[in-house]
């Protein structure tokens, strides 16, 4: 910048709004602007992206030590790990993510990521919905959408949290104003635990033959029974045999304990012992494993929940060494690095690859700066997030952060354009309208632009 | 544009303020926004104060870095405070406003004149008309104007300069110069901001269905007084009144935490006193009860976040007693929240010191103290002036500076020395009450802190503890959520939450006192059903809110009903949460309870009031064993009844006794018998009982 133009010629000069959409800049605070700029992303009626599996790096993932090192910023910038080489040109990632190096052909990384949001609340809404939190209304998470607009008969639950849905601070539920059968079902407990059991799927022991199909029926009659009640109470006319629906969840759970096909996909044991090894003995492993058998079993989407990753303090053990005297004393990337890559092998030998998306994010990013513990604190503005399968092309980096890692440099992407691109990858128009229940009509996605580098 | 140049050109300067003048401009135009220049460490190497609540520094970054480009006072049109924002020269954030317009001018005359600051002119008050207004159709257009009063004596119409964000976009649509639109019925806020001042205004407006006779409202006392006219005015038709059983049920609930017992439940339907009379005398007889005091003690237990720490039993356990202690012997609250505050000692022996254990540093005491006593959230001034409330780092780290020389060992003491840095300085935090006075860092301030916060007249704590009972009975907070309270979330009913913590502080701040105030009201007593026009109203009170027993009253609730107590409740159980302890004994209050989540969700209506339910908390109460070993469990009272040679209409009606609280209707007993009838009794009774403990109407207070 060493020309400085004269102000009163230089106005027919300057950018017009049709330039500033193709260079794409960030109007975070634009809201009339970006308005006009909002691209109506017709849904592909050939989407490849049938399921999804989402690996939620809860608390807030460093992005300079996963997917966006940067081996020349100053010592206090680039932190203790180097990057490595990966197999296409030209893309490094963190030397704790060896693994994912050699299958970054099945991968996108997106290093312009950004948001406001610095907070785990705040963030992981704006990051799972696509939508900034408001006071006025709760979101719901992309997998509740899916969940939501899924037609098909299932036995299996279709949005699936494993081990369970305890993001962002625990208050988030997912569902937000949809229906609680789009609550993610946690499936609780460990699955590297031997034995490890979906609570509650087996009889109970002494629970007789039909004794399910009666409670279903009685209770059906009890809620009808005190509606009537409630009814006559406020002057209304008792109605009687309106049928009642079972509520929901109930007929959920009636489904999942009479169907014996459904409890085998929760069953870690059918896995061999050396599948069970390829994915690493650390929970998020053994939680990989069983969001595949999941999305074998066609279950539409899966989140994975990765805890840990609010790393304001140790950087180097919590994320490479893990604590000494741990059980596997191995730190947060290189066992997701395990998982990851053995669910992406895991996938495409099942020919499950190109219909699955799988997704690795968290709620932001951290400060390119350590601070005085070691750690590095919460950075939203910008941060990477991994996709890979489900037709997104592989072996690319979209866009980038600046040398330091503490602004997109280009192609800032934001939480809303994320949203729309994977509802677009999985088939779903973001402009397809919703209904809260007083029939509010609210937008699948808003203010998202697709990224067309994501969806082919 | 070139007349206006030469507008400015030719006129004498007028005189442009950088604080009151200049930095409006740059908050309006988003430009010291969080995501923009103002974000900690700002953007594209220049950072501003976050809505300009610094401007000395904002002049200075502004005007003296980058050697006199930014303000190029030689050739002011080219300096890149102009430049950039009107996007004659590239910039991140595009066009901010235009080169030829208002916001330009001001920048411009700003720099001509010299681009300085003279700091003696600041905003003292901002008034913003009409502060709340109603509407009967929709949708309507009003406007919205601002007027900011100076330290020099001016006033000035800033309706143009501030800034309006509506709390749901989706309901009132604001312009960038105070009109707005109004789209949905209801009441909602728009938070304006002009400098360092933020007001939130309210809208009503009414949902399209016939007027209510306001005259034929019931009003038991002044609590029904904003509660009617809000109804009134939104035209949202009331439920009756609840009928005797389910009232006698929620109050029980509400105040004891258990189930009337069936007894209670006779006698008091036989009682022939008027409903009222004998209403009054039921919840005065709860207030006085062994049971309100378990209850109330948990619920406080819950508010002050007293929680087994894993190492930390005896302290507790001591903590936890001595709340009980205090409930039971009607302590003020606001006694026993300072003890709580100049607490020291040994915090094994000593319930009070186990406070200041309650957080790990002086910062986290700081938050704590202003979530639990004050329900204000002031992490945001961790690093910044709070962009929504009053509070300013000063006041962040001013507050923990009180509690930095506390040594929170096992025997909590005063320390001869310690400090908190205030981050903005790099020197020790000056102890601060926030927003009212600066300490002496020498005293402990800890005794000055519990008197400002405890006095009868400040403004947050009351008002939080009256909001958290008025949750705790109606099932949602006056402001919601109730661990927000500031200026910007308004609360529904202002006038009504004004009054209750008047009334609150005027009877020294007893608990039992606002409590049965709200029991009465009539607000409080209507019956959960709702109305043709009242179906989905969530806040305003137009019919009781079915709310979701909590865990521990769902749990003690199951055990009572069924007369077996909870050590069938096994170990190994790992609730979702991860929070449960599984230590043989366990406290009172442990969140073992934690563990049950009963599901029974269904209606719509109940999605607005509760957080839904999910299929794991289903499946475990359908198929797990909290309620299942209870109703196998051979001493179990249910069960009992269904081996006695009992007729079927006497153990139908036990059975709704016990868990419904109210007596089953002719047609229910009537389906009943016929159901039960005809072989596999022992069976078809567990699963009656069974649906009766799971059914909405036994896992909600409706």
């Amino acid at each position: 910048m060493t020309e400085f133009p004269n102000p009163k010629s230089s106005i027919p000069n300057r950018p017009s709004r049709r330039d500033f959409v193709r260079i794409g800049g960030l109007t975070a605070l634009g809201l009339s602007l970006s308005n006009l700029l909002v691209q109506r992303a017709a849904a592909a009626p050939t989407a490849k992206a049938k399921r999804a599996i989402l690996i939620w790096l809860d608390g807030g993932p460093s992005h300079l030590e996963t997917f966006d090192v940067k081996p020349d910023a100053p010592r206090e910038v680039r932190g203790p790990l180097v990057p490595v080489a990966t197999n296409v040109p030209g893309i490094q990632v963190s030397e704790c993510l060896p693994l994912l190096a050699q299958r970054m052909q099945h991968a996108s990384i997106i290093r312009s990521m950004t948001s406001p949001l610095g907070e785990h609340n705040l963030g992981t809404h704006y990051l799972m919905t696509g939508y900034p939190p408001t006071p006025a209304l709760e979101y719901p998470a992309i997998g509740s959408v899916v969940a939501h607009l899924d037609r098909a008969e299932r036995t299996l639950p279709r949005h699936i949290a494993v081990p369970n849905f305890g993001v962002g601070g625990r208050r988030y539920g997912g569902n937000g104003y949809l229906p609680e059968e789009t609550r993610p079902f946690a499936v609780g407990g460990d699955p590297a635990q031997p034995g490890f059991k979906v609570r509650d799927l087996d009889y109970y022991p002494g629970l007789a033959g039909g004794w399910i199909d009666r409670r279903r029926e009685y209770l059906q009659r009890l809620d009808e029974f005190s509606r009537s009640v409630e009814q006559a109470a406020s002057g209304g006319t008792p109605t009687r045999g309106a049928g009642a629906p079972v509520p929901a969840t109930f007929e959920q759970a009636y489904r999942l304990i009479t169907s014996p096909a459904a409890k085998g996909a929760f069953d870690l044991s059918q896995e061999s012992a050396t599948t069970r090894g390829r994915y690493g003995p650390r929970t998020i492993g053994q939680s990989a494993l069983l969001a595949r058998r999941l999305v074998e079993a066609d279950v539409p989407f899966v989140t994975i929940n990765y805890p840990g990753w609010d790393t304001h303090d140790n950087l180097y053990t919590r994320l490479k060494e893990g604590y000494t005297g741990a059980k596997v004393p191995v730190g947060l990337v290189p066992a997701l690095d395990l998982a990851l890559s053995a669910l992406l092998d895991d996938l495409a030998d099942r020919g499950l690859l190109a219909e699955t998306l799988v997704m690795v994010m968290g709620e932001f990013g951290r400060t390119p700066k350590l601070n005085t513990l070691g750690g590095r604190d919460h950075w939203p503005r910008v941060f990477s997030v991994l996709l890979a399968g489900g037709g997104v092309p592989g072996g690319q980096v979209i866009g980038s952060s600046d040398a330091t890692g503490e602004s997109p440099k280009d192609r800032p992407v934001t939480p809303a354009d994320l949203a729309a691109s994977i509802y677009t990858l999985l088939g779903i128009d973001p402009q397809q309208l919703l209904h809260t229940a007083d029939g509010r009509p609210v937008h699948v996605s808003r203010d998202g632009r697709v990224v067309k580098e994501l969806v082919g | 544009m070139n007349l206006c140049f030469l507008l400015l050109l030719g006129a004498v300067p007028p005189p442009v303020d950088f604080d009151t003048d200049v930095l409006p401009v740059l908050t309006k135009a988003g430009c010291n926004a969080g995501a923009c220049h103002g974000a900690a460490a700002g953007r594209g190497g220049f950072k501003l104060s976050l809505f300009g609540g610094d401007p000395a520094a904002d002049q200075r970054a502004i005007a003296r870095e980058l050697e006199g480009r930014r303000v190029n006072l030689a050739h002011p049109e080219r300096s890149l405070l102009l430049l950039k924002p009107t996007w004659q020269l590239d910039h991140e954030g595009g066009e901010r406003f235009t080169a030829d317009g208002s916001e330009a001018a001001v920048l411009l005359q700003w720099i001509r004149v010299g681009a300085r600051r003279t700091g003696d002119k600041h905003l003292i008050r901002l008034e913003v008309t009409p502060a709340q207004t109603a509407f009967d159709r929709l949708p309507a257009n009003y406007g919205l104007s601002a007027l900011a009063q100076f330290s020099d004596g001016t006033q000035r119409d800033v309706s143009h300069q501030a800034t309006y964000t509506p709390a749901d976009p989706a309901a009132t649509e604001v312009d960038p110069r105070g009109g707005v639109k109004v789209q949905r019925p209801g009441r909602h806020s728009i938070v304006v901001r002009f400098l360092t001042e933020t007001i939130a205004v309210q809208v009503t407006a009414a949902y399209p269905q016939p007027s209510l006779a306001a005259d034929k409202l019931p009003r038991n006392n002044w609590i029904d007084d904003e509660i009617n006219a809000t109804l009134t005015a939104l035209r949202l038709p009331l439920s009756p009144q609840a009928d005797e059983a389910a009232l006698l049920r929620r109050v029980t609930l509400d105040l004891s935490g258990r189930l009337p017992p069936p007894e209670r439940i006779l006698a008091y339907l036989a009682d022939r006193r008027s409903p009222q009379e004998k209403f009054a005398a039921e919840v005065e007889r709860l207030l006085a009860s062994p049971e309100f005091t378990e209850q109330w003690t948990y619920k406080l237990a819950e508010w002050l976040r007293i929680q087994p720490g894993p190492n930390d039993r005896e302290g507790t356990e001591a903590y936890y007693a001595w709340v009980r202690k205090q409930v039971e012997g009607r302590r003020p609250l606001n006694e026993l929240v300072a003890e709580l505050i100049t607490a020291d000692g040994d915090s094994h022996l000593l319930g009070p010191p186990n406070f200041h254990r309650s957080a790990g540093d002086a910062r986290g005491e700081a938050e704590h103290v202003a979530e639990t006593l004050l329900a204000v959230r002031l992490r945001c001034a961790n690093c910044h002036n709070h962009p929504l409330d009053r509070w300013t780092q000063d006041d962040y780290h001013g507050l923990a500076a009180i509690f930095a020389r506390l040594d929170r060992g096992r025997e909590v003491k005063l320390k001869s020395s310690g400090e908190v840095a205030h981050p903005a300085t790099g020197d020790a935090a000056i102890p601060r009450i926030p927003g009212a006075a600066i300490l002496d860092p020498q005293a402990d301030g800890r005794p000055r802190l519990a008197a400002w916060l405890t006095s009868t007249d400040n403004p947050y704590f009351a008002r939080a503890w009256v909001n958290r009972l008025w949750d705790s009975l109606l099932g949602r907070g006056l402001v919601h959520p109730v661990d927000d309270l500031r200026d910007t979330n308004p609360a529904s009913h202002p006038a009504l939450l004004e009054r209750l913590t008047q009334d609150f502080v005027a009877a020294s701040f007893d608990l039992r006192h606002t409590l049965r105030q709200i029991a009465l009201s009539a607000a409080y007593q209507r019956s959960a059903a709702t109305q043709a026009g009242n179906l989905h109203d969530d806040r305003f009170y137009s019919h009781a809110l079915p709310r979701q027993l909590s865990q521990e009253v769902l749990l003690r609730a199951v055990c009572t009903a069924t007369g077996v107590a909870e050590h069938a409740l096994p170990l190994s159980f790992a609730p979702p949460t991860g929070m449960v302890s599984d230590r043989p004994r366990q406290l009172p209050f442990d969140p073992l309870a934690v563990a049950v989540c009963a599901g029974q969700p269904g209606q719509a209506r109940d999605a607005l009031a509760q957080p839904p339910n999910d299929l794991a908390a289903q499946l475990h109460w359908l198929n797990g064993p909290v309620v299942n070993a209870k109703l196998n469990d051979r001493a179990s009272a249910l069960a009992e009844l269904s081996k006695s040679n009992a007729p079927a209409q006497q153990l139908i009606e036990t059975y709704y006794l016990r868990t419904l609280s109210r007596l089953p209707t002719a047609s229910e007993q009537q389906f009943w018998q016929r159901e039960l009838a005809g072989g596999d009794w022992a069976q078809k009774c567990q699963d009656f009982a069974w649906s009766l403990l799971s059914c909405r109407e036994f896992v909600t207070n409706h």
